[in-house]
């Protein structure tokens, strides 16, 4: 168990740089987790940690240890791979046991620790089959094995449920998470899913082209998110964005969504004049009796919830091709969304008027794309 | 599954026969040649199996001629030959494989090319430089030059190969703790042990079949020949005994098929399944 530090790394690939500035403490048991859309960059700021890849410059340090220049061998860390990388000529035990052979364990030693490991992944019976004779999560699990066997100073792993099916990958996510939390080993887990990132981590990184957007919790990162891009990308749908300009109203700053006025945040008033951007999560529109009237587009009911879809006002359109979630592909300038859960139906082109909570609207600058205030 | 319409299931069985006869024909004939006087081969109407096989030629053979001792040499140089043109192939396979070499497709692509030159081209300056080196008559100037053609073709089948293994093998490897090298050893090598049984048989079977090198390098001594030299020795200027050129034939087919037998469990693919997803 040990701390890890990330100090200015970097890396290029020739003129390319995939990581820039990445500074990043992670303490003692934590379980961190590098969320990003692909490219980003944090599968190699994990393969670097490893040593699989060389740092551009920079120094990470392991349990207070610098061990930028040591192979990934003397790092006494362990990883698990996307596709599980078992060795296919190996049978599940000597899988297993590999690392601790590699370390010089006696063989005695070795077999002890190997059946702990299977009891406790519930793979006993099938420690003398080969990787080809198991199903996908039982080979997910010799991977693991193969991790905590070793006890290492921090586990590294690489989008390790990405290769299961939706059920599994559930009911693995927290097995994975009360594992980590029985050993207490530091975890460093790499996923561009963010509900996985939500759901395990006690830190979560974004990263996007290369740079760390923001650390913090889950709640920290839904709630308080520091720029455009953290707040589109995490929350499931992600952050609806409107474009408006502030005026001042009667009782305070307000801006026009459509025809409608709506309040803004007080911290607003000093920004009277300027075009900016406003979010609101689907789930904290409000469905009300008065306020901005807007016509359904489309209704999705997922059983509990319904997600419905409407057309954002011409005028409050945002560019996305020049905001931060131009990469975005599943982002969608004309449509915003309200997630609700209640027992009214809901139809296409029905007509209803919103609420936006006061307390709930962030307010984004459009040059820097930082959140304001 | 659809089931065959019976006029496609004909034409499939029509076709593997018509395939195995027309490579097996050129083998029945050699045994049927070797067991019967030459004076039988132009008989008409030919016999499919002599009435009166003559056994006693392989003994003939080998009493008259130092087959064995052409057979040994050709032994020695073939497992020579397919043993460094592996140990080349496997670590030059590997580097174009896995890393990323300054100019390393174009060098994947000049050793490729290296294959396309005919021998005959190469054995003129390999003559030179064995002469120099004192090589001219040992067996080893067969192997060095049989291996500066084989070792290319054996680097690309190997490198296709590697490429098909995902690197994460070897990245678990070094994370466990294992060395560069030992990964190639302990992981790389035993996962493409399919790859590496069709290379070993490619080098084994060309090496077996030279008759160029070993004609131009070997010629001082009958003790060094080869077997394929040995056999083409056989035919002479007015009478040529087919039937103890088939017998040595027949004898020099023998290892080829043994190699095949023991390499041919390696040569079923699938061993990589299960290492992924």
């Amino acid at each position: 168990m040990a701390t890890v530090q990330f100090d200015q790394i970097k890396k290029s690939y020739g003129a390319v740089e995939a990581i820039r500035d990445f500074n990043l403490d992670i303490e003692d048991g934590e379980f961190c987790v590098f969320v990003g859309p692909s490219g980003c960059g944090k599968s190699t700021a994990l393969k670097m940690l490893a040593g699989l890849e060389a740092t551009s410059g920079g120094t990470i340090s392991i349990g207070g240890r610098d061990v930028t220049e040591l192979g990934p061998g003397k790092r006494d860390i362990a990883m698990v791979f996307q596709n599980y990388a078992l060795y296919p000529h190996m049978s599940v035990r000597k899988n297993i046991g590999f690392g601790l052979k590699m370390h010089g364990m006696p063989a005695n030693d070795i077999n002890a620790r190997v059946e702990d490991a299977a009891r406790v992944l519930e793979l006993t019976p099938y420690l003398d089959r080969k990787p080809r004779a198991l199903s996908g999560g039982q080979r997910q699990r010799v991977a693991l094995g193969r991790a905590i066997v070793r006890e290492p100073k921090a586990f590294l792993m690489d989008e390790p449920l990405s290769n299961l099916d939706a059920k599994l990958r559930v009911q693995t996510r927290s097995e994975i998470v009360k594992l980590q939390k029985r050993l207490g080993v530091t975890t460093i887990y790499v996923t561009h899913d963010q509900t996985e990132a939500l759901t395990m981590a006690d830190k979560i990184v974004v990263m996007k082209g290369g740079e760390i957007q923001q650390v913090g919790t889950a709640e920290e990162l839904f709630h308080t998110p520091r720029n455009i891009f953290v707040a589109g990308f995490i929350g499931s749908p992600g952050m609806n964005f409107f474009h408006g300009q502030v005026e001042t109203g009667a009782r305070g700053p307000v801006t026009r969504f459509g025809d409608a006025e709506i309040a803004l945040p007080g911290k607003c008033a000093a920004m009277a004049g300027r075009d900016m951007v406003f979010g609101i999560r689907p789930e904290h529109l409000q469905v009300a009796d008065s306020g901005p009237s807007i016509g359904l587009s489309l209704v999705e009911n997922l059983g509990t919830e319904k997600i419905l879809h409407f057309h954002t006002p011409a005028q409050n359109m945002l560019e996305l091709d020049r905001s931060a979630l131009a990469n975005d592909e599943e982002r969608d300038a004309q449509t915003m969304l309200i997630r609700v859960i209640d027992d009214r139906r809901y139809s296409d082109g029905e007509a209803l008027n919103l609420s936006f909570p006061v307390d709930k609207i962030h307010v984004f600058d459009p040059d820097t794309n930082e959140v304001v205030g | 599954m659809q089931k065959r319409h019976p006029l496609a299931t004909f034409a499939l069985y029509a076709t593997v026969i018509l395939t195995c006869a027309i490579l097996l024909f050129p083998i029945y004939w050699m045994i049927v040649t070797a067991l019967q006087p030459s004076s039988n081969l132009r008989a008409y109407p030919p016999q499919f199996w002599p009435a009166d096989p003559q056994w006693n030629v392989f003994a003939d053979l080998l009493a008259k001629h130092p087959f064995m001792l052409w057979f040994s040499n050709t032994i020695l140089i073939a497992f020579a030959t397919m043993t460094i043109s592996l140990a080349v192939s496997i670590l030059a396979a590997y580097a174009l494989s896995r890393f990323r070499l300054r100019g390393g497709t174009g060098l994947g692509l000049f050793i490729l090319t290296s294959k396309m030159l005919p021998a005959t081209l190469l054995i003129i300056p390999l003559f030179a430089i064995f002469r120099s080196t004192g090589l001219v008559g040992s067996l080893w100037s067969v192997v060095i030059a049989q291996a500066t053609l084989i070792v290319p073709f054996c680097t690309w089948m190997l490198k296709g190969y590697f490429d098909t293994m995902p690197p994460e093998l070897e990245q678990a490897a070094l994370v466990d703790g294992c060395s560069p090298l030992g990964t190639i050893f302990r992981i790389v090598l035993p996962v493409a042990a399919p790859g590496l049984a069709a290379t070993a048989l490619y080098a084994f079977v060309v090496s077996w079949s030279d008759f160029l090198f070993g004609r131009t390098f070997l010629t001082t001594n009958d003790e060094s020949w080869t077997l394929q030299m040995g056999i083409a020795s056989l035919k002479g200027e007015f009478v040529t005994e087919w039937n103890v050129i088939m017998a040595g034939s027949i004898m020099a087919s023998i290892p080829i098929i043994i190699v095949y037998l023991f390499l041919e469990r390696f040569l079923v693919g699938g061993l990589a399944a299960g290492s992924e997803k």
